[in-house]
This record gives C-alpha cells, sequence and structure tokens, in this order.
C-alpha cells in the first residue's frame, strides 16, 4: 500500500514536471566497452531522478531551465553533463578503478577501499578477460605492486610462478592463498602426466569481476595459518538489476615459438663434428656422413620444425545476467581451445556458471554459486619442461636441439628412422646408439593427458535481525576431479623397454568448508564508525587415488589404458585427509573516516601438525592526513589532493604442503617375493608446527590534482621463522626419510611504489597510466643445525641451485672459469683456492688431463689431494636467482572509438642458468649451437673465445658434466607484454544494428623483449614453482609469442 | 513475536556451526601405513617387518639388481654401451665421483637395510619378543643379523681397501648397531676395515647358531637364511679376508670330501644338474640365497636397476633389455679353453647389427619388463671354488680335493674338459685355474669385482677404461659425498 503511494507521488510530480518542462533521452554506456550500463542514475542536480534501463536508455523529464544532469553508478566516476538543446544525451562512463571509493574484498566480507588499512591492491577482471591465457593467474604479471608473476614455460596451462613479496618459505608452498568467492581454491599442478594442469583453469577468466591482493598482517592475517604467502580474493561476476542483458566475447589466437636456438645444419655439423672427432684419436671409428633421402637429396632435418608449430586458439563466451528488485543471477557458458606451440600440446575448457542471489525479505537473503568446468589439458608426449623433467629422453624441447640435422624422422622407406627406443643413427659410424628418441613417433603414437572435472559451489543463508547486524552462514565444496592417462607406444621411446606402458590415475580431491560469521557495523554520534566480525570456519579435505599402472601390450594396434596387457600393478595410490577448525574475529574502527584502526585474529586447529593450535593475529592504523582541517584550509589541498598513511604488524602462518600425517613416523606395506613386509617408511615429528611470518608494513598513499595522479610508497618486512625443513640426516643413519622440523628462518623485504596517471583527459582522446616497481631483497639467515646449506638438483641429475644462510634462496652454485686458453684452446677452471686448471678430455701420452700448465704435463692435485676439477670441490656461489626488481607498466589510450592498450613488464636484478646452452655445446654427437663456428676455437692464438677446442666426446669444458659460470647469464628484461588495440562502434551505428555494444580489438602478447640473454626467454623456470631452484632454463620449451584478434558484443 | 523469530533462527545458525565443530578430526589416524606404536603389536606385524629386512636388502639399487651388477662392471669382461651415469658407465670406467649415482644410492640403500635391522633388533627387544614367543623371536633375531652382515660386507667391497691392503687396518665404514628412529644421529666415525669385518662374522655366527636348519616351504629356503645360508656367506667373508683356514672350517660344514658334494645338514644343497636350470627354475638347491622378484611393482628391482635391463641387448638385437653392457670381446669370452660346447656359453649371445656392428651379450637374465629374474646372492658352486681355492692355497700343493671340486663345476656344463692333478704344474696354476673358472661360472652375479680386490690385483683395462692398480685413485669408489656432507665425522677414502 506504502509502494503505490509513493509511486502514485512520483507520477504526479513527473506529470507535473512534464507539464513545465522537457524530455531528455539518451542511453548511457561504459567507456572502456562501449556495452550499456544498466541502473545509472540519472538526476538533475537537488532534484529526483530516474534510473537507466537494461539497454542503457533512459528518458528523463527536467525542468525547461535545467542546464545539467548528473550521471552516477557504483564504480565509475560521476559525470555531470549539459542538456544538449534537441534533448538527446549519449554518455559514456569512465570506470573509476584508480580511485579510492571502491569496495574491496578483505576476507569474510568487503570493505570500502578508503578505509582499509592494510596493504591491498586490486585488478579488474576486464583486463584479464580478454587476454590469450588458460589461467587468469598467468596474466596477473606486471599488474600490481609486489606481485611476481613468471610463466615457466610455453606449455600450455602451466602454473605461473606466483610470488608475493618474495619467496616465503622453502619446503612449503610459496603460491598465495586463493580465495574464490569465499572458498579457499586447489593450487598448482595437478596434472600427474606430461601435459599441466593448473587447477585454477576452473576459473574462466572472463567470469572475473576482480581480483583483490592481500599483501600485509592486516590483510591477511583473518586467513591465520594459510597467509603467509598473501592472500587472493577473486570475486566472479553477480547479476545486476535490470532487464537481461546477453554478451558475448570471443577471440581466435595464433602462438608462434619464441626465439629457439640456431643449430647447426648439415653441412656445418658434419664439418664440425668431423674436426672434433679428429682432435680425439681415441674416436677415430667415428664418422659423419651425410644420409640422402629417395630423392638424393642430402638429409638436413631442423627438428624444432618436428617438434614445435603454430598453435591456434580460440575461445568463446556467452554470459546474460540480469534480475529484479528481489533476485538476481549470471550464467555464463564458456568454451576455448588452445593449440600450444609444442605439437600435441592442447588445452580445451568448458565451464558455466551460475550465481544467484535472492532477498527474500527484509532479514533473510539466501544465494550460491554453482560453477562446473571441464578441462582437457592434452600432450602427447613429454615437454622435458615441466618440474622434473628437464632432462627427459623424450623431452620435446631437448630433442629440438640435440638431434643431429644429419638424421631425419623417417627412413627411405617411409617407416620411422628408430633404434630400439633411440632414434636410428642413420649413416653415423661407431655408435651403436644414439639413445635419444625420434620425436616424431612419439607424437604420433604417445599422448598424455589430464582432465579435470571441476565443481566449486556454495550456498548461504544471510539475516539481518536488526539494524547494522549480520548473521550469514555459508557452505561450500570444491570437488576436483583428475583423469590422468598416459601411453607409451612399444615401437620406440619411454614405452619400449615395458613393450608399450600405459598408467592412468582417477584422482579425487574434495573440500568441503563451512562458514558462519556476524557481523556489526554501527556509526555512533555520526563519527565513531565501528564495525566487528567473528566467526568460525571449518574446512575438511579429503584426497584419493585410483592407480593402475601396465606393461606389455598385447596388440600393437592398442593405445589406451583399458586394452589388453600383459602385466599389471596397482600405482600410487594414495588416501589423504586434513581437517582445519578456526575462529577468528575482526575489529575495525574509525573516527570520521580520519583517524583508523583495525585488528584481527583467528585461531587455527590444524590436524596436519603435531602442535595444532595456532595464534595468529594483525594490527594496523591509519591516518587521512587530508580530511585534517588544517589541511583543507592550507590551500595545499589544491595540489595534493589526498594523503594517507598507515601501517600494519602481525604474525601469520603457512601450512601449505605439510602432508597430512607429519606428525607420525610410520611404517609400510610392501612385498617381498609375493610376501607382505612392513616397513619403516617415513620419519614423522610430534613437535611440528605451522611455519610463522611476522609481518611488518607501512605505506603512504597520496593523491596529486583532483587525485588525477595517486602514487603510494610502501615499506615492508616479512620475517619468516619455524621454516620447516626436511633436515637431512647423514645417509648412514639409514633413516627412510628425512624428518620434518621447524628450523630455518629468513626475511623478505621491499619497496613498492605505483603510481597512476591519468595524463590526458579530453573527450576524444585520454590515457591513462599505471606504473609499480617493487625492489625485494630475499636473505636465509638460518638453516636447520648442522645444516650448512641445502642443494636442490634439476630433475634430480643437475644440482646448480644452493641455499645458504646468508645469501637469498636459491643461489647459483657453479665451477668458475677463466675462459679458453688462446694458445691450446682448453677450458681454463679455476679451483677452489683461484688457481687456473687447464683440462684437456684426451690427454696424449705423458699430459693429464687436469693440468695446473697449459701444456698439460703437471698434474693437477687438489688441496684435497684430488685430480680433477669438481662441482662439490671448486664450485662458488656465484649468482642469485631471485629478481631484486620486478614491475609493469601499463598503458590505456582512448581516441573517439579506438583504445590502445600497452603493457610492458621486467624484472631485473637476477641471473639464469641456462643449463640449456651446455648441451649445446657439448661434443658429444649431440648438434651445437651455430655460434660454434665463430665462438670455439679452431686454432693457436685464437684469443677471447668462449668454448673449448673441440674433442670428440668431450662433455666438460662446457658445462655439460658440471655447471660453469659460463652459462650463467642475465635475467634481466624488459618485456612487451601485450599491446591491444580495440575499435567500439559508436552508439548511432549500434542502435541501427539493434545492439547493446560491439567492440573489436587485436593483441599481440610476448612479441617483443628487450634482454640480453641469450636463451629464448629469462621469464623461465624448469623446477615450476620450486621455492629453492628458481632461476634455471634446462631443456626447456620456451614461451609462445602470441596474435589474438577478438570480438566483444553486447545485446 | 516476529522478532523473537528472528533471533531464535540467527541463534539457531550460529549454534549448530559450533556445534558440528568434529575435534576428533583433528587427529586422523593413517589408513594406509602403521604408526611406530604398534608396528611391533601382532604376531603378523613383526613377521611382516622381518620379511621387510630382506625386502630392503632386495632393492634395486641394493642386491635386487646394482650391487651385483657394479661387481661385474668394474671388472673387464663388460663393456659400457650407453655412456649413461645414471647406468653406471663412471662405475665401469672406475672413476666415479663422491657424488655419482652409484656411489650415493648403494651406500643410502645399504645403511637403509642395515638401520631396518637394528629397528627390528630394538623392536623385538621392546616388546617383539614377547608377541611372537622366544622360540619364534631367536630365528627371527638371527634373520635380521644375517641380512646386517651381508650388508655391512657388501659395502666394504666398494667404499674400503681390501681387508689384504693392512690386514683390515684401513678407514672401514660407520658402524651402526643402534636403532635410529629420528635426527640427530648424524656424525659417527668410520670403523677400520677389520672391525667391519669383525662384526659381520659376529653376525654370521650367531645368526647360524639360531638359524633354523630349514623351513617348511621350499621357497624360503632359498629366499630366507637358514644355517647353511650362514655358513655359506661366512666362507665368502672368509675368503675375502684371505682366511683360507676358515674358510675350509666353514665350507667343510656343508661341503663333503670327496662327490657327490651335497649339504648333509639343514637344506640338501647342490650342485644343481643343469647350470642354465638355475636361471629360470629359482628355487633349486644350489641357489642357498636368492632375492625373489614377482612383476607386482614394488616387487621387482625397478627402473633402471635390473639385471636383465642392462646385459640383455635391446629387442631389435633380440634381447630383453636395454644392452648397457656388452661382453668385452678380449674378456674372458675370448678364453680358448672355454669352450664353445660349455653350457655356459649359451648365455653368451651373438649379435650383429644391421650396420654389421658385431656384439656379445650376456642372457643369463632373460626376462623381460617389469624383469622379475630372481637375483643370486650366493649359489653352492661358490663355496666349492671357494673351498677349492683356500685348500690349494693351504696346502700349497695340486690338492685332489680342490681338483675334484673345480672338476664338479667344470664338468657339470663342459663334461669334454676333466682336470686331473696332472693338469696343474703347481698350486698357483690351479689357483688360476680356478680363479678363470669363477670368472666364467659367475659372470654377471657379481663377485668379480671382490676377486680381484682381495687378491690386490690390478682391475685390467677395458675398452676405453684404463687399469686401476691398487694405489690408483679409482681402485676403490669413493665415500658418498652426502655421507661427508652430513656427517661430520666421516672421511673420505
Amino acid at each position: 500500500m506504502r509502494k503505490i503511494a509513493i509511486a502514485c507521488l512520483c507520477l504526479c510530480w513527473a506529470l507535473g514536471a512534464l507539464a513545465q518542462g522537457k524530455t531528455v533521452t539518451g542511453k548511457v554506456t561504459d567507456a572502456k566497452d562501449g556495452s550499456p550500463l544498466a541502473g545509472v542514475s540519472v538526476t538533475v542536480p537537488g532534484g529526483v531522478g530516474v534510473k537507466t534501463e537494461g539497454d542503457g536508455s533512459f528518458s528523463i523529464s527536467v525542468q525547461a531551465n535545467a542546464k545539467t544532469l548528473v550521471f552516477s553508478f557504483v564504480g565509475f566516476e560521476t559525470a555531470t553533463l549539459t542538456i544538449p538543446a534537441n534533448g538527446v544525451l549519449n554518455v559514456s562512463l569512465t570506470s573509476s578503478e584508480n580511485k579510492l571509493d571502491e569496495v574491496v574484498v578483505v576476507g569474510y566480507g568487503t570493505a570500502k577501499k578508503k578505509e582499509v588499512t592494510g596493504s591491498m591492491a586490486s585488478v579488474k577482471g576486464s583486463t584479464l578477460a580478454t587476454k590469450p591465457v588458460q589461467t587468469f593467474d598467468q596474466a596477473l604479471a606486471g599488474r600490481a605492486a609486489g606481485v611476481q608473476i613468471t610463466i615457466p614455460n610455453g606449455v600450455l596451462n602451466s602454473p605461473p610462478v606466483f610470488r608475493i613479496r618474495g619467496t616465503n618459505s622453502i619446503s612449503l608452498s610459496s603460491y598465495p592463498l586463493i580465495v574464490v568467492d569465499g572458498i579457499p581454491s586447489y593450487t598448482g599442478d595437478y596434472s600427474q602426466t606430461a601435459s599441466a594442469g593448473n587447477a585454477l583453469a576452473n576459473i574462466n577468466p572472463n567470469d572475473i569481476e576482480s581480483i583483490d591482493i592481500a599483501k600485509d598482517a592486516a590483510a591477511t592475517s583473518i586467513y591465520g595459518s594459510r597467509a603467509a604467502n598473501g592472500v587472493v580474493f577473486i570475486t566472479t561476476k553477480k547479476g545486476r538489476q535490470g532487464k537481461a542483458k546477453v554478451s558475448y566475447a570471443g577471440w581466435v589466437s595464433v602462438n608462434k615459438p619464441f626465439r629457439n636456438p640456431e643449430v647447426l645444419n648439415a653441412n656445418d655439423y658434419i664439418a664440425f663434428k668431423t674436426s672434433a672427432v679428429a682432435n680425439n684419436p681415441t674416436a677415430s671409428a667415428i664418422q659423419y656422413l651425410p644420409s640422402y633421402d629417395a630423392q638424393g637429396k642430402m638429409i638436413d632435418t631442423k627438428w624444432a620444425d618436428q617438434v614445435y608449430r603454430d598453435g591456434i586458439s580460440q575461445s568463446h563466451n556467452v554470459n546474460v545476467s540480469g534480475g529484479s528488485d528481489a533476485t538476481t543471477y549470471y550464467f555464463s557458458a564458456g568454451y576455448t581451445d588452445q593449440q600450444g606451440i609444442l605439437r600435441g600440446n592442447n588445452f580445451k575448457r568448458l565451464n558455466t556458471l551460475l550465481n544467484v542471489d535472492s532477498r527474500i525479505n527484509k532479514v533473510v537473503t539466501i544465494g550460491g554459486k554453482l560453477s562446473f568446468s571441464n578441462e582437457k589439458n592434452i600432450a602427447a608426449n613429454t615437454s622435458g619442461s615441466l618440474n622434473g623433467s628437464a632432462f627427459n629422453t623424450g623431452g620435446l624441447g631437448r630433442l629440438a636441439i640435440v638431434l643431429p640435422s644429419i638424421i631425419g624422422p623417417y627412413n627411405n622407406d617411409g617407416t620411422y628412422n628408430i633404434n630400439g627406443s633411440a632414434i636410428g643413427s642413420s649413416n653415423i659410424k661407431g655408435i651403436s646408439s644414439l639413445s635419444y628418441y625420434n620425436p616424431v613417433p612419439l607424437l604420433d603414437l604417445n599422448n598424455s593427458s589430464s582432465e579435470n572435472n571441476h565443481i566449486q559451489s556454495n550456498a548461504y543463508l544471510q539475516i539481518k535481525p536488526v539494524n547494522g547486524l549480520t548473521l550469514k552462514t555459508s557452505y561450500g565444496i570444491d570437488y576436483l576431479l583428475v583423469d590422468n592417462n598416459i601411453f607409451w607406444t612399444p615401437i620406440t621411446g619411454d614405452g619400449y623397454s615395458y613393450n608399450g606402458y600405459a598408467w592412468s590415475g582417477s584422482d579425487k580431491y574434495t573440500t568441503s568448508l563451512w562458514t558462519t560469521t556476524g557481523q556489526y557495523d554501527r556509526t555512533i554520534a555520526n563519527k565513531h564508525n565501528l564495525s566487528l566480525l567473528v566467526g568460525n570456519e571449518q574446512q575438511r579435505r579429503t584426497s584419493q587415488r585410483y592407480g593402475i599402472q601396465r606393461q606389455n601390450l598385447s596388440d600393437a594396434a592398442y593405445n589406451v589404458i583399458q586394452a589388453g596387457y600383459t602385466t599389471n600393478n596397482p600405482a600410487d595410490l594414495f588416501l589423504g585427509e586434513n581437517y582445519l577448525l578456526s575462529n577468528f574475529a575482526r575489529l575495525s574502527y574509525n573516527y570520521d573516516n580520519k583517524y583508523f584502526i583495525g585488528g584481527n585474529y583467528r585461531r587455527d586447529e590444524y590436524s596436519a601438525l603435531g602442535e595444532k593450535k595456532g595464534d595468529f593475529y594483525g594490527v594496523s592504523a591509519a591516518w587521512d592526513v587530508s580530511k585534517e582541517n588544517f589541511w583543507t584550509k592550507s590551500g595545499i589541498q589544491k595540489t595534493i589532493s589526498s594523503l594517507k598513511v598507515r601501517g600494519s604488524y602481525g604474525k601469520v602462518g603457512n601450512i601449505a604442503g605439510i602432508g597430512d600425517f607429519s606428525p607420525y613416523s610410520t611404517f609400510g606395506s610392501g612385498l617381498y617375493g609375493g610376501l607382505a613386509t612392513l616397513a619403516f617408511s617415513s620419519v614423522g615429528n610430534d613437535k611440528l608446527k605451522w611455519e610463522t611470518s611476522l609481518k611488518t608494513d607501512v605505506g603512504l598513499q597520496i593523491g596529486f590534482l583532483n587525485d588525477k595522479i595517486t602514487a603510494e610508497v610502501t615499506y615492508y618486512n616479512n620475517d619468516i621463522n619455524g621454516l620447516i625443513l626436511n633436515v637431512p640426516q647423514s645417509p648412514s643413519t639409514g633413516l627412510p626419510s628425512s624428518p620434518p622440523a621447524n628450523v630455518g628462518s629468513m626475511y623478505n623485504k621491499g619497496i613498492e611504489f605505483t603510481v597512476n596517471a591519468a595524463v590526458i583527459n579530453k573527450r576524444d582522446f585520454s590515457w591513462n597510466t599505471s606504473f609499480n616497481i617493487t625492489q625485494n631483497k630475499n636473505e636465509v639467515t638460518a638453516l636447520a643445525p648442522g645444516l650448512p646449506y641445502i642443494l636442490q638438483s634439476t630433475s634430480g641429475l643437475e644440482s646448480v641451485n644452493r641455499t645458504e644462510v646468508g645469501k637469498s634462496l636459491g643461489y647459483l652454485w657453479v665451477v668458475k672459469t677463466n675462459g679458453v686458453d688462446p694458445e691450446t684452446g682448453k677450458r681454463v677452471f679455476v679451483n677452489s683456492k683461484g688457481t687456473n686448471v687447464y683440462y684437456q678430455y684426451y690427454a696424449p701420452t705423458g699430459q693429464f688431463n687436469y693440468s695446473t700448465t697449459p701444456d698439460g704435463t703437471t698434474k693437477y692435485v687438489s688441496p684435497t689431494g684430488a685430480t680433477a676439477i669438481s662441482q662439490a670441490a671448486d664450485a662458488v656461489m656465484y649468482a642469485n636467482t631471485v629478481p631484486k626488481i620486478y614491475g609493469g607498466w601499463d598503458n590505456n589510450f582512448r581516441y573517439k572509438n579506438f583504445d590502445l592498450n600497452l603493457m610492458f613488464t621486467y624484472q631485473t636484478g637476477f641471473y639464469v642458468y641456462y643449463g640449456t646452452n651446455a648441451g649445446l655445446h657439448d661434443q658429444r654427437w649431440w648438434n651445437n649451437s651455430t655460434d660454434v663456428l665463430t665462438k670455439a676455437w679452431k686454432s693457436k692464438g685464437d684469443a677471447n673465445m668462449l668454448y673449448a677446442k673441440p674433442v670428440y666426446s668431450d662433455n666438460v669444458s662446457n658445462g655439460s658434466s658440471m655447471p660453469l659460470n659460463i652459462n650463467v647469464f642475465k635475467g634481466d628484461f624488459f618485456k612487451f607484454k601485450n599491446a591491444s588495440l580495440g575499435y567500439t562502434l559508436p552508439s548511432s551505428l549500434l542502435t541501427k544494428m539493434k545492439l547493446a555494444s560491439f567492440r573489436i580489438y587485436i593483441t599481440g602478447q610476448n612479441f617483443l623483449i628487450a634482454t640480453k640473454y641469450p636463451g629464448p626467454d629469462p621469464e623461465v623456470s624448469s623446477n615450476g614453482n620450486t621455492t629453492i631452484a628458481q632461476g634455471v632454463d634446462r631443456n626447456t620449451a620456451a614461451n609462445a609469442k602470441t596474435f589474438l584478434i577478438g570480438l566483444n558484443v553486447g545485446f | 513475536m516476529k522478532l523473537y523469530n528472528k533471533y531464535l533462527l540467527a541463534l539457531g545458525v550460529g549454534a549448530i556451526s559450533l556445534a558440528s565443530c568434529h575435534r576428533d578430526l583433528l587427529s586422523p589416524v593413517p589408513k594406509t601405513s602403521i604408526t611406530d606404536a604398534s608396528a611391533f603389536s601382532t604376531p603378523s606385524r613383526v613377521s611382516a617387518q622381518l620379511l621387510s629386512l630382506y625386502g630392503a636388502m632386495k632393492a634395486g639399487n641394493f642386491y635386487g639388481g646394482r650391487y651385483l651388477i657394479y661387481g661385474d662392471i668394474r671388472g673387464e669382461d663388460f663393456i659400457n654401451e650407453t655412456g649413461n651415469l645414471v647406468t653406471g658407465s663412471d662405475v665401469w670406467a672406475l672413476n666415479p665421483t663422491n657424488s655419482a649415482t652409484g656411489v650415493i644410492n648403494l651406500w643410502s640403500s645399504a645403511y637403509y637395510t642395515i638401520n631396518c635391522v637394528n629397528v627390528f633388533l630394538e623392536g623385538m627387544a621392546n616388546g617383539g619378543n614377547a608377541v611372537v614367543g622366544d622360540a619364534t623371536a631367536k630365528k627371527y633375531i638371527a634373520e635380521a643379523k644375517l641380512v646386517r652382515a651381508v650388508s655391512y660386507f657388501s659395502m666394504l667391497q666398494y667404499y674400503c681397501r681390501p681387508y689384504a691392503d693392512g690386514s683390515g687396518s684401513k678407514p672401514g665404514l660407520p658402524l651402526r648397531l643402534t636403532a635410529i628412529k629420528g635426527a640427530g644421529a648424524s656424525d659417527m666415525a668410520r670403523s677400520t676395515v677389520a672391525q667391519v669385518y669383525d662384526q659381520v662374522l659376529k653376525d654370521l655366527n650367531e645368526a647360524e647358531a639360531d638359524l633354523p636348519a630349514s623351513y617348511t616351504a621350499a621357497s624360503d629356503n632359498v629366499t630366507r637364511a637358514h644355517k647353511n645360508t650362514a655358513i655359506a656367506l661366512k666362507s665368502r667373508v672368509y675368503l675375502t679376508m684371505q682366511n683360507y683356514a676358515k674358510v675350509i672350517e666353514e665350507a667343510n660344514k656343508i661341503v663333503p670330501a670327496s662327490a657327490p658334494f651335497k649339504a648333509a645338514t639343514g637344506v640338501p644343497n647342490t650342485l644343481n644338474a643343469s647350470y642354465t636350470g638355475i636361471f629360470s627354475t629359482y628355487t633349486t638347491a644350489e641357489s642357498i640365497f636368492s632375492m625373489p622378484m614377482t612383476s607386482t611393482t614394488g616387487d621387482n628391482p625397478g627402473t633402471q636397476n635390473q639385471l636383465a635391463y642392462y646385459f640383455s641387448p635391446t629387442s631389435s638385437l633380440g634381447g630383453v633389455g636395454n644392452g648397457e653392457f656388452s661382453l668385452n670381446q678380449s674378456g674372458i669370452i675370448a678364453d680358448a679353453t672355454w669352450l664353445t660346447t660349455d653350457a655356459r656359453r649359451s648365455f653368451v649371445k651373438k649379435t650383429t647389427a644391421t650396420n654389421g656392428t658385431i656384439k656379445y651379450w650376456l642372457t643369463k637374465y632373460n626376462v623381460g619388463s617389469p624383469y622379475t629374474d630372481w637375483a643370486p646372492v650366493i649359489r653352492y658352486a661358490e663355496v666349492m671354488l671357494s673351498l677349492a681355492e683356500a685348500r690349494a692355497r693351504t696346502t700349497n700343493s695340486v690338492d685332489a680335493q680342490a681338483v675334484a671340486l673345480l672338476n664338479a663345476v667344470r664338468t657339470r656344463s663342459d663334461p669334454s674338459t676333466v682336470f686331473t692333478t696332472s693338469s696343474f704344474a703347481n698350486a698357483t696354476e690351479l689357483v688360476n685355474a680356478i680363479l678363470k673358472e669363477r670368472r666364467i661360472e659367475f659372470m654377471g652375479e657379481g663377485i668379480r669385482n671382490t676377486d680381484l680386490l682381495r687378491l690386490l690385483q690390478t682391475i685390467p683395462a677395458k675398452g676405453t677404461a684404463q687399469s686401476k692398480s691398487p694405489s690408483d685413485v679409482g681402485y676403490i669408489w669413493p665415500i658418498s659425498a652426502n655421507e661427508l656432507a652430513l656427517n661430520t665425522l666421516c672421511t673420505d677414502n
């Protein structure tokens, strides 16, 4: 009854106004993509207003003397515009993404950005939606201060190396906690096969509304024992009131290999290898002779062309959103089919998302989310690029460069050129097996894929019994079902010795989460703003796998696990469970939006620890100086429009990656000749607890010229104690595993600086720029007693990363060299005492391999009596792999209906071990980099040569047998990460076409890089997310460069 | 009333949430393993623990494969084909570093076995004895001690100077005899070679006393230790120490003075009529102790550890393996006195590659993936030849019993060659014939390295690998780099 009365009154007023005024009509659109904006309030200053319809249109009656209309909408800058004479006013509103009055997600709720006292960064989902990536995290590089993203390789859907304010653990995960719509998600690679399977790929970047990144203790401590690596809140899109709005977004792209090394062609290969053989009398039986194809043409294979391709990818997304006063909904469906640059590497995703919120009455609101995603991560064969696979003999990245150009993939009769598991050696005489595989049959016949079915959903009930009090309970589930399948042909390669091999693992990971919170918000006397949150949360996770491994294929035509094999085994079964029980509280208070204080407390109890209980907290304070009277009166506000200082301190923890049963020492089941055994299998620690991070953060936010330019500078210090290390005991203790203990400590400290500026903001032309830079210093301050260093190997073979107290994580530990002796062409090693040691692979009678004189006649004897240079005795802590400085620079230009985005990322102050380069200069039959023709020693007097005299079989001089400093390079880079040019159809055309919005764009990604790094890409990690083995490029397939054309249409 | 309902609803939500905490879930019990608190609580657990000691010894890095492989490829009869450091090309070339795969893994695998024994012995003393009863416990403990003895003896062969070099006065191994279940026990200095040998003999003597004479299950007589196993192993240990009188004393317990040579007590160990049969029927009376394999994962040596994988050529050459090591064409197979009609030659396979390259391979182990050939630890033939050698050396004559023993082994495979005492001019010739017989008889069974080192002989050159005299670096292995890094009292060789 009351509503009707009000409506009548309005109507009367409107009719009255009409009688003495005029009508203004028009349409409101989003300046970014031209999509219509519904629900924008259109008002006459001081008067009553209307809201725009679903298609953005409005019609408002104003008094005849009205001059302007005000358009305001949450998340957009308010516009005040003059009413034109014809009464038609089309408006495009600019998003207020750089403004401080935005809302951010803070964990169990939201807060106004200006009231947040913690250190947070926000990224709009729209900036990620159009990028040719598999997961959103791949597109975060350079977009927020303190956030470091490294794309480890060119395999689709590899989880990026994701660090917030440095690497904050050694043995546990350093990946941030990712909270998707309130539910902590699975992170990392869940594929057990040669394909990569980032668990976050279930989130379609198009469905992301915003990403809020919490960095300091104030912002993260509400997540207690899981907050040490920072917390990333993903909020998916929700419906908005209004008519159903349909939009489509799609793109097609082509990926190309990027800066691959050049290797010797057939003629150069024969000449160079023959010269190496001539330098080694013991290799006289070896001959490199050309082979000819059926047409009599000399075989000159570019193996990279057999391994790499131009990948074509596409993505299509449709979403519908809308709602009534009471109920809003967002529904989306997405499809993407992407081809990687490696043959056989594909990524396909089908996903749907439904978000519904319904206000039942003034008191009760219910809602929920249901998302389903099916992701197929497909690879034919190992790329040799994922963590642990760098030295695979079938690694595609490696085969592309190691195989000689004088042998081909096929014999002249059309059969595969194979010799047992290896490739056939054709006309290379004297070598019985090349031992590396022919990639072509492997790409044709093997398969290795991982399929994820991922369900994330939640339902909530919210009650507001009295004003200011909100009670909410929500139940969420996250089910990740992974089907892994590997098949290796019996014909050649890894499957050869098994006579055909298949492995399948069906994994089930479940999370159930029940969260109940009560929040009370109150403003007292208009000045005292108080907010109190208390909550309880229970998270239970289970994990399990059924696996089977089969060998000896029954029929050559079979290529699936379900077919016939004669040997069958259970494989890699596991069963795990953990439980996290938490109570938490948050209190925030501000006086007149001027003085802010806040505090968080959380008690976690975690099943996988020996000492289960932990208390975590964060306290913070802020002062908005620009709100002070003296400031506003002083006139300085015209220049410095806002100024806020803030600080926080707190204690948070890390438990990510602790084994479910770490407190226990266990005996596991095995077999002895078919009889059951029970063997000592794992050493536990019943005192084990979480790793703790003490985080300090001090920041200053400043705005100039009415906040046209805003800047933020933050100092942070993260002191990490109780780092869990599996403390190695001497092998003679015979322990089955290294017991875990809270023993290590380290710190990350640094400064972040961000500046955003609306450089130009004209009607037809605008330029917004955002630049951020982070300086981080990492240092390990303690390892375990009796543990002077931790060596981390690359794929179990080469240990180039060594973590030592006083240095940053994963320092490169290599043997120093002193060039190549110009007279003899010998590699000059530098031993532990700084003495030059001359090395020759072939030592004639009376000479030695290692000698203190260039002529080789003086036998080298090390201080400890050894007669050879070794990494153990002679390597030095050589260079850091942790970038000292990183960041990004983002530019958005708009000229009339054109928009242009130029995005750059950079990292400096770090080194990369280009291990691939050792292989590229190995003097076995391996193919070499073309630079051996000019940079390898040839004759007496060749000065400043990079590589030693080629001696057949020499795998020592250039770094294959032990890591040398000649293969360590500065990794500094400045990358043209992204360039996008878009065109939005003007609304006049749109109306004719009956479209709400239409934007077409082209994008180039990764297509230019400024670096002195000689490998394909310094942004690489052969060891994936491993905390203490970054900065290694060993046989990795490099990142792709991508060109894309895309379309966004609103209906 | 309405307001009351609201509060009730809100209160209800909060109460249910708090009440639903499952505190029991905070202490989950592993469902796929047994915690140490209850590992000795039932007879079947104790028995399964005992078998795990054999299981540890059977690991691919130890007696399941690599220990035997290294013993042969250090010698002169094999040629490395793949140049792969992971599969022992450095062991073959006699230049592995402290951090070589073989050096690191054999060390840790053997010590894991040793600690499992020590943990078992402690667990038995702390309750296991009572669970199974004293009679059974004594047998179990004897089996455990035998496994520990084999482990220490095996490590001595690679990491330490031969006993003959200074009568065991050179650095031996850290002698771990107590159970280690957690951190803090890393440091321990090396005992002398003699001290380790003393412990090996002490364990074997105690084992012999308490071991059963035989088992009811026939396969257990090969896969588990019985009295004759301890005796046979002692004959090997004493031979390695050049204590020939003790070799004779031990061997005499199970080898009669004259043919037929068959153990009179315990398991009736004797030569199998067919030489090749020993390697297809694994449970003949000749196999005193072998490591059993099945095709179930974890019950065979695992990738790149298998005997057949190393020695058998690839399937393109008609084999089942990876052709890691071929037979040295100027090695023992070139010996003309080893007749082509000798049954043992049937394990030497000649292949011709498409490019004409001719190779010879040992096909004694010929079961393909997952490679379930049983790995021999000790055979009756070895005890016979050890006895023969000891008699020839102690008598310093062409001892008739020694010749008879040699003949028994030779004529089984080669009936046409019959040695008599007149075949040998002196004891040295006889000893050399016995040593040659061992090369032929036990090829691929891992004892060549010990035979060279116990006599301080130079390891001959082969292929591109240089020879190593007893004074050369590389004659024995260096100590594991991991041990040196973490055990501050341990010294390198």
